[in-house]
């Protein structure tokens, strides 16, 4: 019997009892389709934050978002999407469900909506809810522990759940706080909550469609997957792209066009005179409907 | 804890208890089959345009491709078809696809339990699986990866392919081939084994007949964000296009959806798939079937083909419709069946299904199930299908649908835990839910949405805020559908 006939002897039933399997773990997607990754895992990227039972944490945006008294995560979000959409983290009541707290983001370089930054995102929000809502608040600009926001306020009148959205912009993302309860003093207490929140402000500049491109070299791309792949890297001062962050790829993807940006030179990006590091966004693959 | 708070407990846990009973699925929904009059559990209805019978022969076409959709199939000889197995999970299209009526999905009584007692297979050689109940869902079985030599499963091999249930060996019209039955107790025992029971497939046509541009433009206004909600779709690898049929929204018509069908729940090999299937590991890792499991049916290869013999007027294939192959009759069937139609008063009466269909809007769960998609392209085939809304309560698009509905089985550009949104008209008269017929429990099929890496949890946490009679009211609007 050779090693072929092996494999089949496990696969179909035979006479004597096989020997005991390991299992497949459940709960674990090992088979992925399009998925993110990067080039190195010590560069923070925003689906790498931390949720404890206390706090969110990104090293990303350099967040810290404190949960409220008894509110935790309970599901993790999905992958990020091929527009460029990430779930960071999801909050709710440990007891009776009162509520949730949804933190995403969206990479302004990949939106399908027509906004430039978070302000034109919400308007565009507000101006495009379905006739299952109605606007309680227009969008307005609020300060929360430092930091400008664009708020809406909104309601299901059927249903009498609330929303607020708080929006702020960071690092070329709209990173928004969707705060939804059936009870409005339940939103203001989140509302409370958010003062506590930290931020930093030292990622490197983001330029949508930075196209001083030196020397580009094309991946080929072997198999026909007709997906998108929204891709950002980070040049550094002497115009080598220093990371690269496949927001949603194949594997095979991000290899050929890993080994393809490896080549690529930018002429580097000065500000105040000087070449600074510089945090773009590439489109590869197919152009997504917007 | 102290005696005094004890009681305060108690009326916790009763109030709990409560609640949790508060909303019930009202169950598959009574009264007319597919909320049609003149529908019966073995006569589902066509298009109305069909009905009428415009173009002029459509409706034989229907009628003949709903009477071969009921064809009993044998490996060689006998009545009705044959070219059935080497392997396969049944011998008929509407044994699996019966619920409601002929196109449906998994009957109340499985027929998969009922091979042996009905003949289909042998005793000597084949034995019913421990997850092929009686009254539970009919099911197809896959292993998402391969396995070692010592039997465990090897994780950086994924497979995902078809594991019929059954095989021929030990029928009397079946020679000397033998094989056995894939070691489904081996599977189970790794963890290594998932399932999906048959996708119903009344408004097969209308789904079909959306032009990529209508779908794009429904996904660019969903709006999911601040719900967590951003899905792709599965293409098609020769063109691109959109891929739209099966849970993983893998194949791109209904004549693949019928022709890879015939070929791997049947083992008939057609126009469309034209050789006998081995298993997956035995295509891969082996040298494919023996020999003497091959030209089963004694007639050559592919056993379903174009019936020339039609041309000639011949007793046997004597109209227009009975010239295509079995596939293209099925397809044709599929293309031009009737979706259901929703109930406007059942369950919970009027008010009540309007006000969970408001609901099921405000809180978000019609962002991925699309309640109308405006509209098809215009038709060559019959006018029902051309400029037409498709009611089907789907987006087409493939979610992450995370840990707990996760399958492990990659299907074109759909990943293990990615799933085509399920359409949902007809949802009101199935009895099992989820792509392995898991449970027969609407509510238990809202909350499975729900899990680690999902984009349908902010929407679950949105029902999970509803009051106790709303949420009966949206689950009374899905019973409508």
């Amino acid at each position: 019997m050779g090693a072929r006939d092996f494999v089949l002897a496990g696969l179909l039933a035979v006479a004597s009892a096989p020997p005991p399997p390991a299992k497949v773990p459940a709960g674990v997607i090992l088979v992925k389709g399009a998925w993110s990754s990067a080039s190195d895992s010590t560069t923070p990227v925003p689906e790498a934050g931390k949720v404890t039972a206390r706090d969110y944490h990104s090293d990303y945006f350099q967040l810290t978002y404190p949960f409220i008294e008894g509110w935790q995560q309970k599901f993790a979000g999905p992958p990020p999407s091929d527009r460029g959409y990430y779930v960071l983290a999801q909050v709710e009541p440990v007891g009776e469900h009162s509520g949730s707290v949804l933190i995403d983001a969206q990479d302004l370089f990949f939106t399908a909506t027509p906004a430039a930054n978070a302000v034109e995102l919400v308007s565009y929000t507000a101006s495009h809810l379905r006739a299952d809502y109605k606007v309680e608040h227009p969008p307005t600009e609020v300060t929360m522990a430092g930091r400008h926001f664009a708020r809406l306020d909104y309601v299901s009148p059927v249903t009498d759940l609330h929303w607020t959205v708080l929006t702020t912009q960071m690092r070329c993302h709209a990173v928004q706080f969707t705060l939804t309860s059936p009870d409005p003093t339940v939103i203001e207490q989140l509302i409370a909550g958010m003062q506590g929140m930290k931020w930093g402000d030292n990622g490197p500049l983001c330029v949508k469609d930075y196209k001083k491109v030196l020397n580009r070299v094309d991946p080929i791309l072997t198999d026909r997957r007709f997906n998108s792949i929204p891709v950002r890297v980070v040049i550094d001062t002497s115009g080598k792209v220093k990371f690269i962050h496949f927001i949603s790829s194949f594997p095979e993807q991000a290899r050929s066009i890993t080994e393809a940006l490896q080549q690529w030179r930018f002429e580097p990006y000065v500000s105040n005179g000087k070449a600074v590091e510089v945090e773009t966004g590439i489109l590869f693959g197919v152009q997504p409907n917007r | 804890m102290s005696r005094i708070q004890q009681p305060a407990a108690f009326a916790v846990g009763l109030l709990l208890i409560s609640a949790a009973s508060a909303q019930t699925d009202p169950g598959v929904r009574a009264g007319a089959v597919n909320g049609q009059a003149a529908a019966t559990a073995t006569s589902p209805l066509p298009l109305a345009s069909v009905t009428a019978n415009t173009p002029q022969g459509v409706l034989e076409f229907f009628a003949d491709g709903l009477d071969r959709f009921q064809e009993v199939d044998n490996v060689s000889g006998g009545t009705g078809g044959t070219g059935l197995g080497p392997r396969f999970n049944f011998n008929q299209c509407a044994a699996c696809h019966s619920q409601p009526t002929f196109g449906g999905s998994s009957p109340a009584n499985n027929p998969e339990a009922a091979v042996i007692s009905a003949g289909i297979v042998s005793a000597g050689t084949n034995s019913i699986p421990s997850f092929i109940t009686a009254n539970g869902p009919t099911r197809e079985a896959r292993f998402p990866f391969f396995f070692n030599a010592n039997g465990t499963a090897n994780t950086a091999a994924p497979n995902g392919g078809v594991e019929d249930l059954y095989t021929v060996s030990g029928r009397a019209d079946a020679g000397a081939c033998s094989l056995p039955q894939p070691s489904f107790a081996s599977a189970a025992a790794a963890n290594n084994l998932i399932f999906r029971i048959p996708t119903p497939v009344f408004g097969a046509g209308l789904v079909e007949n959306i032009d990529d541009s209508t779908l794009l433009n429904n996904q660019s206004a969903q709006g999911g964000s601040g719900l967590g909600i951003s899905g792709t779709f599965n293409r098609n690898g020769n063109d691109g296009t959109i891929a739209r049929f099966g849970w993983k929204a893998q194949n791109k018509s209904l004549q693949l959806f019928a022709g890879e069908a015939y070929n791997v729940e049947m083992g008939i090999t057609n126009e469309v798939f034209p050789q006998d299937r081995p298993l997956p590991g035995e295509e891969v890792l082996g040298n494919g079937l023996p020999a003497n499991c091959l030209n089963l049916a004694k007639k050559g290869y592919p056993e379903d083909i174009t019936n020339f013999a039609a041309t000639t007027g011949s007793d046997q294939f004597a109209t227009n419709a009975s010239i295509p192959s079995d596939v293209v009759a099925f397809s044709m069937f599929m293309k031009l069946l009737a979706p259901p139609t929703p109930s406007p008063t059942t369950p919970g009466g009027a008010t009540s299904i309007s006000h969970g269909s408001a609901v099921f809007n405000s809180i978000g769960c019609s962002v991925c199930h699309t309640p109308t998609i405006n509209s098809t392209q215009a038709s060559n085939v019959t006018p029902s299908l051309g400029n037409a809304p498709v009611n089907a309560f789907s987006d087409f698009e493939i979610h992450h649908m995370g840990t707990g509905l996760n399958d492990n089985v990659s299907q074109g550009n759909a990943g293990g835990d990615q799933f085509r949104t399920a359409p949902l008209w007809g949802v009101g008269q199935r009895i099992f839910f989820l792509h392995d017929g898991r449970t027969g429990n609407l509510l238990t099929a809202i909350r499975a949405h729900s899990s680690n890496g999902s984009e349908a949890n902010a929407v679950v946490s949105n029902f999970n805020s509803l009051s106790a009679a709303s949420q009966q009211d949206v689950l009374n609007f899905l019973r409508s559908l």
